[in-house]
């Protein structure tokens, strides 16, 4: 009964604190709205395109056709200076510059060549460039059509090219059809799929050791002390605290959840095994926040430790990327810490349908996490309060 | 100058005591801006891992191949052949192969009529790119052999006799498709993730002494220490330049290790000294002026960290650093209401080999003009407060 005191009394002081709020709600779902908007896209290359100053039917054709197609993301720039610039700062794969005379060089039957500018040293660009000749090509086997009609038939180019457009439409080409073989990712989906599974991963655990820094607080500011001079036991006041982190920390996963399912229409997958996760993973936070609070000596050294600590684990763990896109060995590093296997099984959960038995490693894994910080949390802490008079 | 110098010596002294403030505006950030640069190191190229099945066996298939193996495609893509289409999806469900392509039989008879199966490629959902990638190089390959049977189609609707057909085949093989894209490099350099990523976490860390600086003053005036030394004959012109310039040499300090460390290091690439120097400096006057108006604003210490904490996330979530040179337009845009976002533009034209006023003088004005703003903002809470 002891112990459920502390706890209230320390979840009504986390719920007094607006500023507490705002690390454990807004700032979350801020994070969110921006990764899941930069992570949207990335399976398509990003272009920039400046239609030509004087522009016919044919280059319209030919923009309208690289904005249409599916694998390309295209902004139009009103200058091919403006559009450099932004590939030079790397907002672009490619930028293709529609040339001046298109549509007469194409009737006059002779050869356009459309530039395609790219950052040299980068592959990306070049692989741009092969979408980007996909669809051009497409476009230039009309014109070729055209052309050869006319000159077979004596007809307008442009009687031709209407002719090529009907046949094209009716006729049966050889296709280049594609054909998925592995469904089963080794990613989070994109976008916000992607940002809120993560995030909730990051601040669950980064918040828990910002708690650490509430028990430092109260510790040098003597409470624990006074506690302990009353018939309350070191024991009780640990449980209490425990209890209080878990809570907040399991209040912090179900707001995210919540928010990710109705604002941003994210799938947790399978209820129970989502559920389990949130739950281990609370504890795991829990452990790490109580041990912050328990080694820590003052608040400034948790504010200062904890988020850069908080942050660096979870680009080590994949909460910032993929570890799939990191060296080997930095990918082996990753796992030494809790958060990966804990975006691993997000993964299982979001990308794969796995249920429950799926991350049953995962979890076994963070349970072990989250067993080893609770036991060190709860021996330091109640070492500090018994020899130090409960500072 | 002499007292303004002393009180900025004093609060030096104090903070580099502080080992947490080490921590955050020194180490911190070297240690996370050097984990995205290993992170990121040998991940900034884009490489295709592509399977070729050639089950036509004729020179059409043959072409297609010899267009992986091309030289403008020899540093993105590797072409692995295999026997069949079986074993070329085990390989792409392994992720041996990113995708493969397989080249139907009967392929090379279609160039001359008829129908011919479609060309398969066989994607896997991880690496959504290679497979565009793979795909659209294949498409460009038949797109010519469709041109050359859409011409002869094209050819007998306008009216040429079906007779003829054989001859037209012929004719329009000799056909070239009238528009032909071409690759062209620009001469500026890369942008290293380290050029932008280190200068960013230096910035997000160095923000904190938006906390550190208004924790402290409200600490000195519970203590008292500030009544002394307004006791003292020190002007509170002295005494506020004092503060502030120990604020600027620190957050200075911090920045000039990260970026000093980022290039030394892990070989991050400003085309110009100076140009870091100023943005750096320009970087260090608002957090000035972010510690003045967080100290006009709040009433109490842990109001002041509260309220710090928050100009600093909506500052550097605003200003783009997390995020590497992407995003949509919008947010691009939102950066230029920062002054974080405005130094980041000039690091990565810095980073991209821009020199001089034409990479810094946008983003010193824009971090000018924010800096002048939080300081009228800040001078009239306080005239407001002063008058209350």
């Amino acid at each position: 009964m002891t112990a459920l005191a502390v706890t209230r009394a320390t979840v009504a002081r986390v719920f007094r604190d607006r500023t507490a709020l705002f690390f454990m709600v807004l700032l979350p779902v801020a994070i969110i709205v921006v990764i899941g908007v930069t992570v949207s896209g990335f399976d398509q290359f990003r272009v920039g395109l400046v239609p030509a100053a004087r522009t016919g039917p044919v280059a319209r054709e030919l923009v309208s056709g690289l904005t249409g197609a599916p694998g390309l993301r295209t902004r139009t720039y009103d200058s091919a200076a403006d559009a450099r610039t932004a590939l030079r700062r790397a907002e672009l794969d490619a930028v293709v510059v529609v040339p001046d005379g298109l549509d007469a060089a194409v009737r006059d039957g002779r050869q356009v060549t459309v530039p395609v500018l790219v950052e040299p040293s980068g592959s990306a660009g070049h692989a741009a460039v092969s979408s980007v000749s996909a669809v051009v090509a497409g476009h230039a086997a009309r014109l070729q059509a055209a052309a050869f009609a006319a000159g077979e038939t004596g007809r307008s180019f442009d009687d031709a090219l209407a002719l090529a457009r009907d046949t094209d439409r009716a006729a049966s080409p050889i296709t280049v059809r594609g054909e998925t073989v592995n469904g089963r990712s080794d990613y989070l989906p994109l976008g916000y799929s992607y940002s809120t599974p993560t995030m909730l991963v990051l601040f669950v655990f980064i918040n828990a050791l910002a708690g650490g820094a509430a028990i430092v607080q109260t510790r040098r500011t003597g409470v624990y002390a006074r506690a302990l001079a009353a018939p309350v036991s070191a024991r009780s006041l640990v449980l209490g605290e425990t209890i209080a982190y878990l809570l907040l920390a399991l209040v912090q996963s179900l707001l995210i959840v919540a928010i990710g399912a109705l604002a941003f229409d994210v799938d947790w997958g399978d209820p129970l095994a989502a559920g389990v996760l949130v739950a281990v993973w609370a504890l795991v936070g829990t452990g790490a926040g109580v041990l912050a609070g328990a080694l820590f000596r003052t608040p400034e050294q948790v504010h200062a430790i904890g988020p850069a600590l908080g942050i660096g684990l979870g680009m080590l763990g994949g909460c910032m990327w993929p570890l799939a896109l990191v060296p080997d060995w930095l990918r082996t590093v990753g796992y030494a810490v809790p958060h990966a296997w804990a975006v691993e099984a997000w993964t299982t959960l979001l990308s794969r349908n796995g249920d429950l038995a799926a991350i049953l490693r995962d979890l076994g894994v963070l349970a072990a996490f989250a067993a080893v910080l609770l036991t060190l949390a709860s021996v330091f802490l109640r070492r500090r309060l018994t020899a130090g008079s409960g500072t | 100058m002499r007292v303004v110098l002393a009180i900025a010596a004093k609060d030096l002294r104090q903070r580099l005591r502080d080992r947490s403030a080490w921590v955050i505006v020194f180490l911190a950030p070297v240690l996370i801006s050097g984990l995205m640069a290993m992170a990121f190191n040998n991940n900034s190229e884009f490489r295709a891992e592509l399977g070729i099945v050639d089950l036509d066996h004729g020179a059409a298939a043959t072409g297609l191949t010899q267009v992986f193996e091309s030289p403008e495609l020899s540093g993105t893509v590797r072409v692995h052949p295999y026997g069949d289409k079986a074993a070329a999806r085990r390989a792409v469900d392994a992720g041996r192969a990113h995708a493969a392509i397989v080249v139907p039989e009967g392929f090379t008879a279609a160039l001359s009529g008829g129908t011919a199966s479609p060309v398969t490629v066989l994607d896997s959902v991880d690496f959504g790119l290679q497979a565009q990638l793979a795909r659209a190089v294949t498409e460009s390959y038949v797109a010519q052999v469709n041109a050359d049977r859409l011409s002869v189609a094209t050819a007998v609707a306008a009216g040429v006799p079906r007779e003829d057909v054989p001859e037209l085949v012929a004719r329009a093989a000799l056909s070239r498709l009238p528009e032909q894209v071409r690759a062209r490099g620009l001469a500026d350099d890369p942008l290293k993730v380290i050029s932008y990523f280190g200068p960013s976490m230096g910035m997000f860390f160095v923000l904190f002494c938006v906390g550190f600086g208004a924790r402290g003053y409200f600490v000195e005036r519970q203590q008292g220490t500030l009544d002394r030394i307004s006791a003292a004959p020190v002007g509170r012109g002295a005494l506020l330049l004092g503060k502030s310039l120990s604020t600027f040499v620190y957050s200075l300090a911090g920045l000039g290790t990260v970026t000093l460390v980022s290039w030394l290091a892990f070989g991050a690439r400003w085309a110009d000294p100076v140009g870091v120097a100023a943005l750096s400096a320009a970087m260090a006057v608002s957090v000035v002026c972010l510690t003045a108006l967080v100290i006009a604003l709040a009433r109490t210490e842990r109001q002041a960290e509260g309220l710090a904490s928050i100009v600093v996330f909506a500052l550097v979530l605003l200003g783009g650093n997390f995020v590497f040179a992407s995003g949509t337009s919008l947010m691009r845009r939102l950066t230029l209401f920062t002054p974080n976002g405005w130094a980041l533009r000039g690091f990565t034209d810095l980073g991209t080999g821009v020199r001089g006023w034409t990479a810094v003088g946008a983003p010193l004005l824009g971090i000018a003009v924010f800096s002048a703003a939080v300081a009228a903002v800040t001078a009239l809470l306080l005239r407001l407060r002063r008058t209350a």
